[in-house]
């Protein structure tokens, strides 16, 4: 006889469940592992007296958002079309936009 | 003992398509014996078995379920009076398509939360003692007329009931399936359980099953109801 | 108790039953609504990750930093400025930075050349950053050439490939020596690219800033303050791609939701009048509709975290780079901690699960109150 359909789905969402648990206690796991390389990182940071993220490289002020100039992003229009797709993803520095006017 | 006191039933009460149903019937339905309901279609025969089977309230009138007053029990107890006292067999067989005639069985015991294995044991049981437990595994849709009706019976009786509640049961059947329908509810009879069943078939009226025929007409009793 | 559990379990057994009827459309619900709460989940996890490491991170950053602009760009800082800014009251000091980009023809390729404060490579050296040494096919000891700013080809040696843990802020360095990178990028003796200050006191960050403008009108200072608030915004649900994803999901929930709330057939609503004829409770029809909710919006909330959670610290959100990949050919292969938010997690749960467990439930609640007499009609 086959299993009830009730069991099958209990024992999935269960099984889910303890995915889930599974998960949060990898991130806490990993957590503290990760400190120690953060640590290191914001040495790095310090050593080489960076100021951003290098999360995308394509154009000055989505590699720098925090040291861009004001007519840099958006292709020197607050509100011109993005070239860039990654100006579109990266949202510009709120000391920018609060000085530059309220073009967000 | 199921008694009946001046009820009556109205439909959209107090509008312009307003219908009244049922209009004063008293009737006393002795237990362990067969009433018979008869009379043209729109004789109120549907709505009196609905007020009986707690499935709807009277607009007026009482019900004494032996004895007991159900006409103003709340929701939940006239929806466990009706799951554990009535058995109802429908002019379709209202099964319920994609599932299995086993499922479908089991169906009204699910919200009673007995242990599957015991129930699933009687359902298989139910449909053996009809003749259908090699269709328990089929889907609705695969069953001709007769299992289909088979399967509605199993399902009325899952639960034991004191009382098997049948309305125009024979409609979509031939006269053989008729018969044996006859059968099964002679087979019920013999064990004890009180028949109500609504018809104006007259295989069925005419089948020496009744101890008691009432005929209905325009909602009102016309010929054959006894009263204590 | 144990009664309780076999009516829910009996319950759950009729659901699925039901819906597997319709195989097809219900596993394709399934499938489309894990796939949203994948997406959305993605997003949350990646742009936490970011968030806080760049909080955790950027915590050292320089505390000012001193640009220039001229006609509203930024222009190389005169060497002369440090010593005006270094004798302002509480700047402990104040330090010239020289870095600037560079455009690899060949490679198509941005990367970030910098001339580091401690540790310099020698002349004639570079240290390359994770992506700029994959990019490049170099390792320790080999030889690389840039285009300098005259066009003439200049050949460095590798001192060391920066290490694969900060590619998050190394992948496109390339760290150089400052006699070397003046004679590359042509920035005269007496300019700098920026500067950074030292100060004491944080109290006195205002003061100061307010100080060096007088001083200077074209400067244009940054505080720490500034960088890190950069960050904590820098995919905030108002940049495009969230609302793009957003939106997205949204509208496929509304799409749900239309079908839950109009999808009540005459088919289901005559079901329900029989499972009330047969003797269930307004209670117990209520349930199966909660379970037919839950059945599928726990499942797709539970597949689709977990997936999310594989997707962004596992595979580094592979899905996501060519998004922050934008027209580059450079991107840093980082792998990212998992620092999760558990209240966001929660969040979506409630903005998901619940929502479409309700809009389940709410249609079928006329229905399931209705006369069980009514299947006789």
């Amino acid at each position: 006889m086959a299993p009830r359909r009730s069991t099958m789905f209990l024992g999935t969402l269960a099984a889910l469940l303890l995915g889930l648990a599974g998960m949060l206690l990898h991130a806490r796991a990993e957590e503290q592992v990760a400190r120690q390389a953060l640590a290191r990182n914001a040495a790095r940071v310090r050593q080489l007296r960076l100021t951003d993220l290098c999360l995308c490289t394509e154009a000055s002020y989505t590699r720098h958002p925090t040291l861009t100039d004001f007519a840099t992003p958006f292709q020197d229009a607050p509100m011109s079309w993005e070239h860039f797709p990654t100006g579109a993803v990266i949202q510009p520095p709120p000391h920018l936009v609060t000085r530059h006017g309220t073009h967000d | 003992m199921i008694s009946i006191h001046n009820i009556s039933k109205v439909f959209n009460a107090g509008r312009p398509n307003e219908v009244t149903a049922v209009g004063g019937v008293s009737l006393d339905v002795r237990m362990e014996q067969t009433t018979i309901l008869k009379g043209p279609s729109g004789s109120g025969k549907t709505t009196l078995l609905g007020l009986i089977g707690c499935m709807a309230r009277p607009s007026a009138g009482r019900i004494f379920l032996k004895q007991r007053e159900i006409t103003s029990l709340p929701e939940r107890f006239l929806t466990d009076i009706r799951r554990t006292t009535f058995g109802f067999i429908f002019q379709q067989c209202n099964l319920i398509k994609g599932i299995t005639a086993l499922e479908n069985v089991m169906l009204p015991a699910y919200p009673t939360g007995e242990k599957f294995s015991t129930l699933r044991g009687r359902a298989q049981a139910t449909l053996a003692m009809l003749g259908v437990e090699k269709r328990a595994e089929a889907k609705i849709e695969w069953l001709s007329g007769g299992e289909a009706q088979r399967v509605a019976v199993a399902r009325a009786l899952i639960n034991n009931p004191a009382v098997i509640i049948a309305d125009e049961p024979t409609a979509h059947l031939d006269t053989k399936l008729s018969l044996e329908f006859i059968g099964i509810m002679r087979e019920l009879k013999s064990r004890g359980t009180t028949i109500i069943i609504a018809s104006h078939d007259p295989i069925i009226c005419e089948s020496w099953l009744a101890e008691q025929v009432v005929e209905l007409r325009d909602g009102r009793i016309v010929a054959g109801a006894t009263m204590s | 108790m144990a009664h309780m559990i076999e009516r829910h379990r009996h319950i759950i057994d009729f659901t699925l039953a039901t819906l597997l009827r319709r195989k097809g459309k219900n596993g394709g619900l399934l499938l489309v609504y894990t796939l949203i709460i994948f997406v959305l989940a993605s997003v949350l996890f990646f742009t936490e990750a970011i968030r806080r490491e760049a909080m955790l991170v950027l915590q050292e950053s320089p505390e000012i930093i001193v640009q220039r602009t001229q006609a509203g760009r930024y222009q190389t800082v005169p060497m002369s400025w440090c010593a005006g800014i270094g004798s302002i009251n509480g700047v402990g000091s104040a330090q010239p930075r020289l870095w600037g980009y560079h455009y690899d023809r060949t490679r198509l390729a941005n990367y970030t050349f910098m001339v580091p404060a401690q540790d310099p490579p020698g002349a004639g050296h570079v240290d390359l950053g994770g992506a700029v040494a994959r990019m490049l096919g170099a390792a320790t000891g080999d030889t690389v050439a840039f285009q300098g700013h005259d066009g003439a080809p200049r050949a460095f040696t590798v001192r060391k490939v920066l290490e694969q843990e900060s590619q998050l802020l190394t992948a496109d360095l390339v760290l150089i020596s400052e006699q070397d990178y003046r004679l590359f990028s042509g920035v005269p003796a007496d300019q700098a690219t920026d500067l950074v200050l030292q100060v004491r006191n944080p109290r006195e960050y205002a003061t100061i800033v307010e100080k060096i403008t007088r001083m200077h009108h074209d400067a244009r200072p940054i505080l720490r303050s500034e960088i890190l608030r950069t960050y904590d915004a820098v995919f905030s649900w108002r940049s495009g791609l969230m609302l793009v994803i957003f939106s997205a999901a949204t509208l496929a929930f509304l799409i749900f939701a239309w079908d839950k709330a109009t999808g009540l057939s005459a088919e289901e609503r005559a079901e329900i009048g029989i499972l009330k004829a047969v003797g269930w409770d307004t209670s117990d029809i209520l349930l199966l509709k909660f379970w037919e909710g839950t059945a599928i919006s726990l499942t797709a909330f539970l597949a689709g975290t977990i997936l999310a959670y594989l997707h962004v610290f596992h595979t580094s959100a592979s899905l996501f780079a060519p998004v922050l990949k934008g027209w580059s050919t450079l991107y840093p292969s980082f792998r990212l901690p998992p620092l999760l938010d558990f209240q966001q997690v929660v969040t979506l749960f409630i903005l998901t699960v619940v929502p479409y467990t309700i809009t389940t439930i709410v249609p079928s609640w006329r229905a399931a109150t209705i006369d069980p007499d009514a299947v006789m009609r």
